[in-house]
């Protein structure tokens, strides 16, 4: 597989895993962060800093899990071919 | 090498494997290249992005100091300056004059007096409104929760301050007395 078409596929593939990854974030601060309380409409202060908070954290987790996954994944593909050449050369 | 042309009849060479760690690379990795989201497109609600002036202001107003100040000069002051003028129509000593105990003061001085009290109950109000307003946003900043705690906390801040130029016990006191009132008032309020 050549890399333009590898780049391509992931062009398209990231839209997807890029408006998933928005409406998890969504969820999970929601969660986290707004209590059911709703007395008033307005974001309170603490609500604004903890939702700042739990956005960096997301994508930054989002960041390091992804150059994790690339590294592993490089490994295995390292691994196979060693073990295809020992196999194809025996 | 070019796969050789398959005559009819023949199977088809199988397709190569899709190289994963290549793709990851261009999705998650190094290879990624940088993009502008846009939330409308991404399963948000769609709405006009905010221009750089408004996020500027919104930002200002969110900031602590602004809220104390505003505390400070709306409630404080004109809270402190009522207060001050009505305990000065209350509790009025003014225009004694030992030579003839009997003698009603003017209006003039009446009127000094209310003002003077007014303007440094109001001082002391704004102050003190402006103190706990700041501790409470830090607090709240700090917490990232907004609940009752937070007026305890900086309550206790604030009384412990004031009442620590008087001595130690003094501070004690005024911390749980101020934290007290504090939790009343939020009490009420939510």
């Amino acid at each position: 597989m050549d890399p333009l078409r590898a780049q391509q596929l992931a062009a398209e593939l990231e839209v997807e895993m890029m408006a998933d990854m928005y409406n998890r974030m969504t969820q999970a601060c929601h969660r986290k962060c707004v209590p059911p309380h709703y007395k008033e409409s307005e974001l309170s202060k603490g609500e604004c800093v903890c939702l700042d908070r739990c956005v960096a954290k997301y994508l930054e987790v989002h960041e390091r899990m992804g150059k994790k996954l690339t590294e592993l994944s490089l490994q295995d593909e390292e691994l196979l071919k060693r073990m295809q050449q020992g196999t194809g050369s025996a | 090498a070019a796969p050789p042309p398959s005559a009819p009849g023949e199977p088809a060479p199988p397709p190569p494997p899709l190289q994963y760690s290549l793709l990851l690379q261009h999705l998650v990795g190094d290879k990624r290249q940088p993009r502008v989201w846009d939330p409308a497109a991404l399963g948000g609600i769609p709405c006009p992005p905010k221009s750089e002036e408004q996020k500027m202001v919104e930002r200002g107003m969110e900031r602590c100091p602004f809220k104390a100040a505003l505390a400070c000069r709306g409630g404080g002051f004109v809270l402190g300056g009522a207060f001050g003028i009505f305990t000065a129509g209350i509790d009025t000593n003014v225009g004694f004059d030992p030579k003839d105990p009997y003698r009603t003061p003017t209006a003039k001085e009446v009127l000094k007096d209310m003002g003077q009290r007014g303007i440094s109950y109001a001082k002391n109000f704004a102050i003190v409104g402006a103190m706990f307003s700041c501790t409470e946003c830090v607090v709240e900043s700090y917490r990232g929760k907004s609940d009752w705690k937070n007026s305890v906390i900086s309550g206790c801040i604030t009384g412990g301050a004031i009442g620590f130029r008087a001595g130690l016990k003094a501070g004690v006191i005024g911390c749980g007395g101020f934290a007290a009132f504090s939790a009343a008032v939020d009490y009420y309020l939510r």
